[in-house]
């Protein structure tokens, strides 16, 4: 088990189930159905880095920029005011273009991060590089070799990944098992319905290197950001989107009807 | 009256600065977009066809305009692998002048002033 200083998330709950942080020069992978979280934990991570003096870098595919300050300034952290401060910037690009940028010595992005002193990078999404291979097996060389790129400037990045179905496992698509087994970290948000109240969980299902709490738990998306509560007591089959009282399940397994 | 002399009254009261900027980098809508584009989406690093998709204009179009901007000094235009990429300068003056252009367009009157500038093109 490695024993180094960890980066933390900033977001109340979700540092003690890493067990203090994400280990440091990490891809770290955050999966989930839209409006779960996903971006606002990954700038929650930005903002915190901005906060500590680790600057960081959000690199976004399709998603505009405006979006961004206009989603952080909900929560009170001012993108624009840390990106004058050169502690934040927010690149819009494509994967194509960032793939090839990075394979270059002194592409601009390498540039950027030196400049900045950059710690960190929120790349939402990497849903968008399935459009580059229908092969999964070259889809994985690739992502392999731009994590590896971006891990060699020091960066500790989180990654989003969007997933279709709004509850239940519900994996699909090209870079399913390749990236769960490329990343270091694997954190998965879902709705759940209990007792016809949709409900947010987290679980951490992953961490290369590093004990982790594995506990699926609750969280909630306030004025403050993401906060991670407490495990879901007395509930089984949580991940599925519909959980079921472990006492109806013992019931149905051990009493005869 | 004659056609500069009527541009002069029109552009009279027009600081020298945007007055420069505009007759330099706008002559067309399309630039007009994308000028917008790259104030609001700063640190952009993307191709023509990808920028057209952005800002909603075709790829021929955009791609044009692109080279023109990045000719006139405003955008970098840099090959990455087989690709064309363009980017905003760094150069601080650069953004400012552009900050000042696209906040002066909030107002109608110099809105109408960049559209008979670019009518005249």
């Amino acid at each position: 088990m490695q024993n180094e200083t960890r980066v933390t998330t900033g977001i109340p709950g979700l540092d003690a189930m890493l067990n203090g942080g994400f280990l440091p020069r990490t891809a770290n992978l955050v999966e989930g159905a839209p409006g779960t979280g996903k971006s606002t934990l990954g700038m929650q991570y930005i903002y915190e880095g901005a906060r500590r003096d680790e600057p960081g870098i959000i690199l976004t595919f399709e998603e505009f920029p405006e979006q961004y300050y206009r989603d952080a300034a909900s929560f009170g952290w001012d993108f624009r005011e840390l990106e004058r401060q050169n502690r934040l910037k927010i690149i819009m690009s494509s994967p194509e273009v960032t793939k090839a940028d990075l394979e270059h010595v002194g592409g601009t992005i390498q540039n950027l991060i030196a400049e900045m002193g950059a710690q960190r990078m929120l790349i939402d999404s990497i849903t968008h590089f399935e459009g580059l291979h229908q092969d999964p097996v070259k889809l994985r060389k690739l992502m392999y070799g731009y994590l590896n790129a971006l891990k060699r400037q020091d960066l500790t990045m989180i990654l989003t990944r969007e997933s279709a179905h709004l509850f239940g496992e519900g994996l699909e698509g090209q870079l399913d098992a390749s990236i769960q087994f490329l990343a270091d970290t694997y954190i998965m948000l879902r709705y759940v319905e209990i007792e016809s109240v949709v409900q947010r969980a987290i679980v951490a299902l992953k961490m290369r290197g590093s004990a982790h709490d594995s506990t699926i738990r609750q969280y909630q998306i306030d004025a403050q950001g993401l906060k991670v509560l407490q495990p879901f007591e007395g509930r089984e089959g949580v991940l599925s989107g519909a959980p079921k009282r472990m006492t109806d399940s013992f019931m149905k397994a051990f009493v005869r009807r | 009256m004659r056609r500069e002399d009527l541009t002069a009254r029109v552009m009279k009261d027009m600081d020298p600065e945007l007055f420069n900027f505009l007759t330099t980098y706008v002559d067309s809508f399309v630039k007009w977009d994308l000028l917008r584009f790259f104030h609001e989406n700063p640190h952009t690093m993307d191709t023509s066809e990808n920028i057209a998709r952005y800002t909603g204009r075709t790829a021929e179009d955009v791609q044009t305009e692109l080279q023109d901007l990045a000719r006139h000094g405003l955008l970098e235009e840099m090959p990455v692998d087989d690709m064309r990429v363009y980017m905003l300068k760094a150069n601080p003056a650069t953004r400012t002048l552009l900050q000042q252009f696209v906040k002066a367009t909030q107002d109608r009157e110099f809105r109408r002033k960049v559209i008979y500038h670019m009518v005249r093109q």
